[in-house]
């Protein structure tokens, strides 16, 4: 036998944690790691990577029937779909306020104050609030949205620098979490970091969202940015050390793996086999790199993905 | 600390013999100081230089080679723990495994089907790498039987899997020509297998679950006999274990430079795992955290090319993006008086917009022009995407005949070309798109009469 | 600190606590302690932070009648004697606490007068809107904080005249501010001005009238202590945060109309002490910057003093000074001119069969020209014409233009000139019909016949400077002046002077050494792709990319503070000669992740800069040639140490150290500061054949000053040696000076 001492890396930095939910609802808490992803012999993880299940706020039109089959009726009715999703093992619920899209049903502030209210009746654990992603659409109904939630600490996103003004001082003001989203880049992650702090939104209250790539469309600068930002981070650089999310359900449902069936070519395989696996990998891809939360979209995923993190929690 | 290509060049011959491969010995000094060549390159090398350079410039993972003929899996040679520091150079194997206790027509047409696979991805084959044959059976000649049915069916590497050096023994008699991996030598076994290794000059792999002391000494027991191709098995089969312990080995041998551990590892995803999709999301862990070969139980193409998806893109290099193939390509089914678009052939750009024009609701034309992997502006800011090179690339790939109109989107970031774009094509109309991908489909609606 | 105004503040404050406990002392008589106190508006909608400016300061809440005394009693310890006629003293201090116990004593009032039922008040049949609701606090707040609304305006008073008050009230509403209207001068409110002229007040024109009192400002007070509890994390009682946060965050201030009293002095006290300055259309003493306001406090601007053809030029300028003491940014949502503006048409080309007319170009006489003046030399929004509109050329002629901005800012500075004007071509690039090539005097414009018969004439050229100058670069511009001259003559002149100022520039640049500055700046844009590479940028080496100077970068770091391009303190000198600086290695060592430990910026051999990947040019050594050969991006030949551009791009980028190979931008083999250890140009022995001849005259200048005047005869590129073996006969042939120079290894 040959004497081997394993290094240890001595991280001096920690991950902010940022708590979801409380005040009588369920709460949950992200971060807090002090190692890189599920290296327990070195550092504390002292709270697991989380799933969010993702809800829109309006029957969605453009979903693969494999994503239709597995939630059936309730896709028509948001408390309904949340309810389902709590069923199926969510952590946390990511309402997505699609219908005010202009492109979509172009709804205003009072639908989203509406649907965002239906949901927190119908669900007691967390939510993330998405706005349908249009700068001035965004600022609309999220800033309904903090105000329906006050108090419940939810997560409002997506938080761009051209509105992270907008949605810093929602937050502040109602006590919410805010995803600042950036595109890809470590630097400029930072940065927006950097600003929403200038605001005066605390370091507990922003989760990042370094943007995702899918499997087979740029999901390796996506494993990239997370991982280095999580390295950063523990290197000691507090405006890198945020928890991070990742909607891995969304993007790979997106891409043609997953929504053409048909003509492709045969060695792609089978459509709801590759479908899943697509999202599967992603996500656990995006975990394996450093992300906290994984916003999900099928059941099954979400099954598979849970059993993965209970094996890498439990090492 | 690694010596710096200069440090390196002093000890070289400095004749620029070229017989390294190299056009001069400085040339060959970065390489060897960026550790991705051996000084046994270089066939001038004084013992001296030798003793001041093995040291510093000896990849800390050793590269070994399994199979023999263009199919050969390379593994190894791997210089950082993350894929940003520098690249991963060499993907790991994709090997399915087979067992002689299985039925012949079976295995026959399991191989047949992994050896023919072949999927294509950003102008690329990607196929799977080789097969496991496991002694399950206990019985030498079953073994040899079925490793014989595999290799007539099949040039792709093999792994052959026995504890009894014997019956590895009567296989190699047939197939050592291939240069199958031997799996495995244990503490048991390790002097028998190591001859074995040696008299076919294969590589072996070194399998000791006990713990990284035990795997280490067993490594060395074996290269002392003269192996010097060896392959790891540290017996971790689970999520956690199998992550800690190649991470462990991985920072071993790249930040401490151990050598009786600087080899590639071998893995078994399937061995653990609840159901396939355990496999596959494990041998993805495996893929991104340092496995050498990945051996998996069960194949279907739907699992395979999400698998070798991944492996595709975690080993791409960061600083070199991936080029998509310049020409014309089709979104959605379109047709002659569907938009056309124009982009660069980096990757991403183009993923980008391609997967927003999918969902657009328009069916389009997008031509991709050769900016050497560059996005939109740094393209057009290095002088790769200007307006000659677009009109060049739109008459070479006869753009006028696949569209029944004449209008060329230009991504909006580029603006600036819509003048000069209008001088090298003046039948067309130039129009200008929005800057981020993501608006292209608001574009369209609202401009795309057609 | 004025004498006059402490003792009118202390005056004041005296008074009104004095008023205050002799109110509440009759209330509570005649209600008793326990009646509730409560702020509503108009509409009865309330507020959940108690009476905000007592609970801000001190955590104190008030909730009924007896609640008040507190408050009272600290408002009076607070007071400092009236200062004598004899006693000098600095007085910020005693000021500060009269301020803060006028606005107790203001809000003491007003809680007892809501028990009255005396609030909101009712003048002439008119409902005043009282303290601001908490909905419409949070609505307003959040615009606050996002910057759709720059800030607030508290006016108090009354105005010249009717017409002067709706100027005024317009002005501001076009900033975008938020108009809070209270007290009397001689009188008159301004709520009776604005309402005499059919002004429409209330939250839909965001413009709340308080109370016609003094009194009521406290209202304003009492609606930046909640944008602090709401939007800056603000813990009640914590008082010395909230009114840091609306110092900096807040940006609100006074604007007294009319003459001043005691209260009203009191009053501004108050809002002194939370940063708001006070601006007096009366002659009363200026207090200068001192600190608790972030720039001035109290500006003195007497109306009838304002230079201005008539009141509404005076009452236009007034507002500019307000906006300008207080530090607000104005942000233009909209370039408004006749044509579409935007990124989609600056490649549009206008072509002779459209041209309308044209300045610039061949035979042509136009310039440029952008210069900083002080403060009060600019007015911002003011474009003139000096000479014939563009409506008055014949068509297809080339007129004469003479293009000049003035521009003025707190954090502007001369060297922030070209970096902004050249931004000119940029500018008017984006307007629909109008083409913009080149810069300085040989820039060329051409109006398209479509873009002038919607309309667009050379105003608009100045509208679309002063828009984006402002939206664009708010953080170094405040003010922006533009005229456009068109009389050739004119023109001509300007020309000339404006000749003198390029070539000073240029000088200056040229003339700018690594000695005379002591931070540098860095550049981090490429981690994107190159995590571990740091460029770090000196007067004399440009970044490798060719794109970013020296001043470029500290423009960029005064516009976006959070940016790419950080300021590098040189720090401690641990080597002139290599060029090392310890704070210049700690800054590289913790943004290049802890990778790049040294760094040196005069050796290629020792430590030097690391690469991204966006170099113009690589620096190989040549240890066979003994020096050093450079190969550029766009030269695709094979090189004289066997690698390509793109190998050595392998080799280098990415952001490893690499002695004896460096990237660099083509004009550094220019500069003075070229390799100097290494002994500088004359180490050159390849050099690309493209930059040789884009470079010809520089290189030439270069030679000479090295005292080499022949050297760029002896050194090789791609025609003559693509390998060692044909490029040392060359260089002995040639007698190249780097054979016999120290050995470079």
């Amino acid at each position: 036998m040959a004497a081997v001492e394993v290094p240890t890396e001595k991280w001096t930095g920690k991950v902010h944690e940022v708590t979801l939910g409380g005040n009588g609802r369920k709460s949950v808490v992200v971060g807090g790691e002090s190692t890189l992803p599920f290296l327990h012999f070195e550092g504390s993880l002292p709270h697991r990577p989380i799933i969010a299940i993702e809800v829109q706020d309006s029957e969605p039109k453009d979903w693969s029937p494999h994503l239709v089959g597995a939630w059936g009726d309730v896709l028509a009715d948001p408390a309904a779909w949340a309810k389902k999703a709590v069923e199926y093992g969510a952590d946390i619920i990511a309402l997505s306020l699609k219908s005010a899209h202009p492109e979509e049903a172009n709804t205003g502030a009072d639908e989203a104050r509406k649907n965002v209210d239906k949901v927190l009746s119908a669900v007691d654990i967390p939510l993330i609030i998405y706005g349908p992603g249009v700068a001035e659409k965004d600022n609309e109904v999220l800033v309904a949205a903090s105000e329906v939630a006050k108090g419940q600490r939810v997560a409002l996103g997506n938080c761009e620098e051209k509105n992270h003004r907008t949605i810093a001082a929602t937050c502040i003001a109602d006590g919410h979490v805010a995803i600042a989203h950036t595109p890809l880049e470590i630097n400029l992650a930072k940065q927006l970091n950097i600003l929403l702090c200038d605001v005066g939104l605390s370091p507990d209250s922003i989760i990042m969202d370094p943007d995702t790539g899918a499997l087979g469309y740029g999901v390796e600068y996506t494993y990239s940015v997370i991982e280095r930002l999580r390295i950063a981070a523990l290197g000691g650089d507090s405006m890198a050390a945020m928890p991070m999310i990742s909607p891995a359900g969304a993007e790979s449902w997106r891409q043609k793996e997953s929504r053409v069936a048909e003509g492709v070519p045969p060695s792609w395989g089978e459509h709801e086999e590759r479908s899943l696996i697509w999202e599967e990998i992603t996500a656990s891809i995006v975990l394996n790199a450093g992300a906290d939360i994984v916003v999900l979209r099928h059941p099954k995923t979400v099954e598979v993905i849970k059993a993965t993190i209970d094996k890498l929690m439990s090492a | 600390m690694a010596l710096t290509g200069i440090e390196i060049y002093k000890h070289l011959p400095k004749t620029n013999c070229k017989e390294c491969g190299f056009p001069t010995c400085l040339a060959f000094a970065m390489k060897l100081a960026a550790k991705a060549v051996e000084l046994s390159l270089c066939p001038y090398v004084s013992e001296e230089a030798k003793q001041a350079l093995e040291a510093a410039s000896r990849p800390p993972i050793r590269l070994v080679t399994i199979g023999a003929g263009e199919r050969k899996i390379e593994v190894g040679n791997e210089v950082v723990m993350f894929r940003h520091e520098k690249t991963f150079y060499h993907p790991p194997g994709f090997v399915v495994r087979v067992k002689d206790s299985e039925p012949a027509d079976a295995v026959a047409k399991l191989v047949a089907e992994v050896a023919g696979y072949s999927v294509e991805r950003v102008g690329m084959e990607l196929k799977m790498d080789g097969f496991a044959i496991e002694n399950e059976s206990q019985d030498g000649a079953n073994f040899v039987k079925c490793v014989e049915l595999v290799s007539s069916k099949t040039d792709l590497p093999l792994i052959l899997m026995s504890k009894e050096p014997s019956v590895l023994s009567q296989a190699l008699e047939k197939v050592a020509s291939a240069k199958p991996l031997l799996y495995a030598a244990t503490k048991d076994n390790w002097e028998q297998m190591a001859e074995l290794a040696l008299k076919y000059q294969c590589p072996l792999a070194v399998c000791e679950p006990e713990g990284l002391g035990e795997l280490a000494g067993l490594v060395e027991n074996v290269t002392g006999k003269g192996v010097e191709d060896v392959i790891l098995d540290p017996g971790a089969r689970d999520f956690g274990p199998s992550l800690v312990n190649l991470t462990q080995l991985r920072r071993l041998a790249v930040r401490k430079s151990f050598r009786p551990l600087g080899y590639p590892i071998i893995t078994f995803p399937g061995e653990a795992a609840a159901n396939v999709e355990e496999e596959a999301l494990l041998a993805g862990q495996q893929v991104a955290k340092y496995s050498g070969i990945i051996v998996l139980d069960h194949f279907s193409p739907g699992i395979a090319y999400p698998l070798l998806t991944l492996r595709l893109n975690i080993y791409t290099d960061p600083q070199k993006p991936i080029q998509m193939t310049p020409g014309i390509y089709e979104i959605s089914t379109p047709k002659p008086e569907s938009p056309l678009c124009v982009t660069t052939n980096f990757s991403l750009t183009y993923f980008s917009i391609a997967g927003e024009l999918e969902s657009s609701g328009f069916p389009s034309w997008l031509l991709v022009c050769d900016t050497e992997g560059l996005s939109v502006l740094t393209a057009w800011s290095a002088g790769k995407f200007d307006a000659e090179r677009i009109a060049k690339t739109a008459k070479e790939f006869n753009v006028g005949e696949k569209v029944s109109h004449k209008s060329l989107i230009l991504p909006g970031g580029v603006a600036i070309l819509r003048g000069e774009l209008e001088e090298e094509l003046p039948e067309w109309k130039i129009m200008v798109g929005p800057r981020e991908a993501v608006d292209v489909g608001g574009f369209l609606k609202q401009y795309w009469a057609a | 600190m004025s004498r006059f105004i402490a003792t009118s503040a202390i005056r004041g404050a005296h008074g009104v606590v004095k008023q205050a406990e002799d109110m509440l002392k009759d209330a509570l008589e005649k209600f008793g302690a326990d009646v509730p106190v409560v702020f509503v508006d108009k509409e009865g909608v309330g507020s959940t932070y108690y009476l905000p400016v007592i609970y801000g300061y001190s955590g104190h809440k008030v909730e009924k009648l007896g609640d008040l005394t507190w408050p009272l009693e600290h408002a009076k310890s607070l007071l400092a004697p009236v200062p004598s006629d004899n006693l000098w003293l600095p007085y910020l201090g005693e000021i500060a606490d009269a301020g803060v116990a006028t606005f107790f004593a203001e809000e003491i009032i007003k809680g007892i007068e809501f028990v009255k039922g005396k609030q909101p008040e009712v003048h002439n049949g008119y409902k005043f809107n009282g303290p601001i609701s908490d909905p419409q606090t949070r609505s307003w707040g959040i615009q606050l904080v996002d910057g759709s609304m720059p800030g607030f305006a508290a006016v108090i008073g009354a105005a010249k005249s009717n017409e002067v008050a709706v100027k005024i009230v317009r002005e501001l509403q076009s900033k975008g501010q938020l108009v809070f209207l209270s007290s009397m001068s001689n009188g008159r409110s301004i709520v009776d001005q604005l309402l005499e002229e059919g002004v429409d007040l209330g939250y839909h024109t965001f413009t709340v009238p308080y109370g016609t009192d003094t009194e009521s400002v406290v209202y304003a007070a009492g609606f930046a202590s909640r944008a602090a509890f709401s939007f800056g994390n603000v813990k009640p009682g914590n008082w010395r945060e909230m009114l840091l946060y609306n110092k900096f965050r807040c940006f609100a201030f006074a604007l007294c109309l009319g003459p001043m009293d005691d209260l009203k002095w009191a009053t501004g006290a108050g809002a002194i002490t939370y940063g708001f300055p006070a601006i007096c259309d009366t002659v009363v003493p200026n207090i200068l910057p001192t600190g608790i306001t972030k720039y001035e406090h109290v500006v003195s601007m007497p109306f009838d003093d304002i230079p201005g053809k008539d009141d509404m030029e005076r009452a236009e300028r007034l507002i500019q000074r307000c906006i300008e003491v207080r530090g607000i940014k104005i942000k233009i949502p909209k370039v408004d001119i006749p044509v579409a503006f935007g990124p989609a048409f600056e490649g549009e080309v206008v072509r002779r069969e459209n041209l309308r007319a044209e300045a610039g170009g061949k035979g042509g006489t136009c310039f440029e020209w952008l210069a900083m003046k002080d403060m009060d030399k600019v007015q911002d929004g003011k474009i003139a014409i000096v000479g014939p509109n563009l409506d008055s050329f014949e068509e297809g002629v080339k007129m004469p233009l003479g293009i000049v901005v003035a521009v003025a800012g707190r954090k502007m500075q001369k060297d922030f000139e070209p970096v902004l004007e050249r931004q000119i071509h940029h500018f008017i690039n984006g307007a629909e019909g109008v083409q913009h090539i080149a810069q300085r005097d040989i820039a060329w414009l051409r109006f398209s016949k479509s873009a002038v018969d919607k309309g667009f004439g050379l105003k608009h050229l100045g509208v679309i400077l002063h828009t984006n100058l402002h939206n664009d670069f708010g953080a170094i511009v405040d003010k922006v002046q533009i005229t456009l001259y068109t009389e050739l003559d004119k023109v001509e002149e300007l020309r000339d002077q404006a000749r003198g100022v390029y070539h000073e520039r240029d000088a200056r640049i040229a003339g700018m050494t690594d000695e005379a500055v002591d931070t540098y700046y860095s550049c981090t844009l490429c981690q994107s792709f190159a995590p571990n590479h740091v460029c770090v940028i000196n007067p004399e080496r440009t970044g490798l990319c060719g794109a970013y100077s020296w001043l470029d970068c500290r423009a960029a770091f005064e516009i976006s503070p959070t940016g790419p391009n950080q300021p590098v303190p040189k720090g401690r000198c641990i080597d002139p000669v290599l060029g090392e600086w310890e704070g210049v290695n700690s800054f590289v060592y913790e943004h290049s992740n802890r990778n790049v430990e040294r760094f040196t910026i005069y050796s290629l051999m020792d430590s030097p800069m690391t690469t991204c990947g966006c170099c113009e040019c690589v620096m190989a050594l040549i240890p066979e040639a003994n020096g050093v050969m450079i190969v550029n991006r766009d030269d695709y030949s094979m090189t004289p140490c066997g690698m390509t551009f793109t190998t050595l791009m392998g080799t280098v980028g990415g952001g490893l150290q690499t002695p004896g190979m460096m990237g660099h931008a083509k004009l550094y083999v220019t500069s003075k500061k070229f390799i100097p250890v290494e002994g500088g140009i004359k180490r050159v022995v390849w050099l690309s054949k493209n930059v040789k001849e884009e470079f010809a005259e520089e290189l030439k200048e270069v030679c000479e000053r090295e005292g080499v005047p022949d050297l760029m005869d002896k050194i090789a590129d791609g025609t003559v040696a693509t390998t060692v073996e044909e490029l040392l006969p060359f260089l002995e042939e040639k007698g190249h000076p780097a054979l016999t120079m120290e050995s470079i290894i």
